[in-house]
């Protein structure tokens, strides 16, 4: 705000030195024409005795043939107002004086119409009259004086625009972008998003407060998913680690107490080859239970080929549940054995959920080249649902295994599609490139 | 004459005792022991044996691996693989390699006196405990088509339905026809059954495994 305030303040000064210069000027000029005129009549008078009325002699003076040299009269005003003599035009000396008027100094002057003069009187033969001078401001100055008038005007004017255009641009640009700034230094990424009341000022500057929004929410979604993600994971491997606790406990670790305990009995010397075939039975038992366990952590087995793998797990899950699950795969697809154990925890999900879910009796998965890629796809005989979830809400949910299985896929650089209707069964479209190091989009 | 034996397994408790075995056997000459793959084929190469019992999970070279090279090079070696594992497909990855014995740890002596007499005479060997298929039924060959054992013998292979389909040239829904019709035919429940029901059975030899 200082600068126009500045600028006003100066230019009320310049215009009040202008009217002061101006005023000593024009009055210094005033004065000196009405006394240096009052001195040489009385002077010239009295050398030439003039008679009581000088009037004739007068008109030898130039200067009322023909007036001052710059615009201005002078008349000789007898003591009761009357015009005496004059030069050319000063017809109008006589409407501005006025018998009060100080003599001997320059006094401003304005007439009916408000034009401004300077005069200046002084006495003529010991008070019988006056010498008068005037000089018009318009016609002296004329355009010095209108622009005089017009630039305070002017500056005015400009100042006040340009104090207006500073205080839109204050509203509409600066604070609104000083509150956004604010805002985004206040702003903890992954927590907050910025106020969704819009403060107003540019449109521009909605538009980047409106990006700076969705990222903000993107951010906040983001860590969410990941915290829920870090959550469920916690949550699984420990829950995995206290079923393999239990099973620990109630499989081998028993069978091995049987077995220490037989050993005990066959120390004190028993029945040998009785006792001998008992400790083989449980040793036997042991190896069963944690050769079952290695396959529930990490079954060896995925190490073979991705066709031996998907097939091992395809007789099993038969065997394990009243359904009957098949493959079909090419014994040449080699994948590589993260992405095999990636394809078989997502069968055995897809196969879980069909007959869980689906209570479907037929799985058949199919492993296939198509192009650059490698399809596999997982149908089942069962109820289907309607497709059109959303894996978030069934992540929320607690069903974490159709979001599971798409996010092995995307960890692979694949894609996974479900396709299902009630009534129709379930399809599970995994794709993925047969060389995942390849350059080139995914179809 | 007795036959002569490599053994190949990284865990020395199990090696030293399956080693003792071999030893005490009159039937047997244990020639070597190998506790990594790699060590095993150079063994395999050096002592050229009768019958070569391999580990499958070991260091530097698979046991699977082991076969592979044995069979590549041509040598007599018959292999067993020798394993923890029960997984079917352990059996059929090893017999796509070349292995003509497959035997769980927790095998008796006797069973593996057996197992190495039976490669060793050129037979196949399967472990009752992971081929539990392997029942006592007799079944005569002729009951499957000519087509059928062909889809068999290429299924047998590896190759899936659509390769099958294609190499006939018939379609996959015939290939897949053919399979339901053999599995019913051999009483199995899956592939894999069927598979070791036709090697045990003759329905499709080693050799015709190993043909490309």
């Amino acid at each position: 705000m200082l600068p126009p305030i500045a600028v006003l303040m100066v230019a009320a000064f310049a215009h009040f030195s202008q009217e002061q210069a101006i005023e000593a000027a024009v009055g210094s000029y005033v004065q000196d024409l009405a006394e240096s005129m009052a001195y040489r009549l009385s002077t010239e008078g009295r050398l030439w005795n003039l008679p009581e009325e000088p009037f004739s002699s007068m008109a030898r003076y130039r200067i009322f043939s023909w007036g001052p040299a710059i615009p201005g009269w002078v008349a000789y005003i007898s003591a009761d107002g009357r015009v005496i003599m004059s030069s050319p035009g000063a017809t109008n000396i006589a409407t501005l004086w006025k018998e009060d008027l100080p003599v001997g100094t320059a006094v401003r002057v304005k007439d009916r119409e408000g034009h401004r003069y300077t005069m200046a009187a002084y006495h003529m033969d010991q008070g019988r009259g006056y010498v008068v001078a005037a000089v018009s401001w318009d016609q002296l100055l004329g355009g010095l004086v209108r622009v005089g008038r017009l630039w305070p005007i002017l500056i005015v004017v400009m100042t006040l625009g340009s104090f207006l255009s500073i205080r839109l641009l204050w509203g509409y640009l600066i604070s609104p972008l000083r509150g956004l700034v604010a805002e985004i230094d206040d702003l903890r990424m992954g927590r907050d998003i910025l106020n969704t009341v819009n403060p107003g000022g540019a449109e521009e500057i909605a538009s980047v407060r409106d990006a700076l929004t969705r990222f903000a929410r993107a951010a906040v979604d983001r860590d969410n998913l990941h915290n829920r993600y870090v959550r469920d994971i916690v949550q699984v491997q420990e829950a995995e680690r206290l079923d393999m606790a239990r099973e620990i406990h109630d499989g081998p670790l028993q069978d091995i107490t049987a077995l220490l305990q037989q050993i005990h009995m066959f120390e004190e010397g028993e029945d040998i080859p009785v006792r001998i075939r008992k400790v083989e039975y449980l040793a036997r038992a042991v190896v069963r239970e944690l050769r079952g366990l290695c396959d529930e952590l990490a079954p060896p087995w995925v190490e073979l080929s991705i066709a031996n793998a998907l097939t091992e797990l395809a007789e099993r899950l038969s065997q394990n549940y009243e359904a009957h699950v098949s493959v079909d795969a090419d014994e040449s697809i080699d994948l590589g054995s993260e992405r095999t154990l990636s394809l078989v925890r997502i069968f055995q999900e897809a196969v879980s959920n069909a007959v869980r879910h689906g209570e479907a009796t037929e799985i058949q998965g199919q492993m296939f080249e198509d192009g650059d890629h490698i399809v596999f796809e997982i149908r089942d005989n069962g109820r289907g649902f309607n497709a059109g979830f959303d894996h978030e809400t069934l992540r929320v949910e607690g069903h974490r295994g159709l979001a599971n299985m798409t996010e092995r896929m995307l960890l692979m650089g694949g894609s996974l599609e479900v396709k299902s209707k009630t009534g129709e069964g379930t399809c599970i479209r995994c794709v993925m490139k047969r060389d995942p190091d390849a350059q080139g989009e995914m179809s | 004459m007795p036959i002569r034996v490599v053994l190949a397994d990284d865990h020395p408790l199990t090696r030293a005792g399956i080693a003792e075995f071999l030893r005490r056997e009159s039937s047997l000459e244990l020639l070597g022991e190998a506790e990594d793959g790699l060590k095993a084929w150079q063994q395999i190469q050096d002592l050229k044996p009768d019958v070569a019992l391999l580990d499958i999970r070991m260091p530097g070279m698979d046991g699977v691996s082991v076969v592979q090279k044995v069979k590549e090079a041509g040598l007599q070696t018959a292999t067993i693989m020798l394993t923890s594992y029960d997984a079917q497909q352990y059996v059929m990855a090893s017999l796509r390699a070349g292995a003509r014995g497959f035997v769980l740890k927790t095998v008796t002596p006797k069973e593996l006196t057996a197992a190495i007499a039976t490669v060793a005479r050129g037979g196949l060997y399967l472990d009752p405990e992971v081929a539990s298929v392997m029942g006592e039924r007799d079944f005569d060959p002729e009951q499957l088509s000519t087509r059928e054992r062909e889809v068999l013998v290429l299924a047998a292979k590896g190759l899936s339905s659509k390769e099958v389909a294609s190499r006939l040239f018939i379609s996959e829904r015939t290939v897949q026809t053919h399979l339901a019709s053999i599995y019913d035919k051999l009483g199995s429940k899956n592939k894999t059954e069927a598979l070791l029901l036709a090697l045990k059975y003759g329905v499709v030899t080693l050799e015709e495994l190993l043909e490309d």
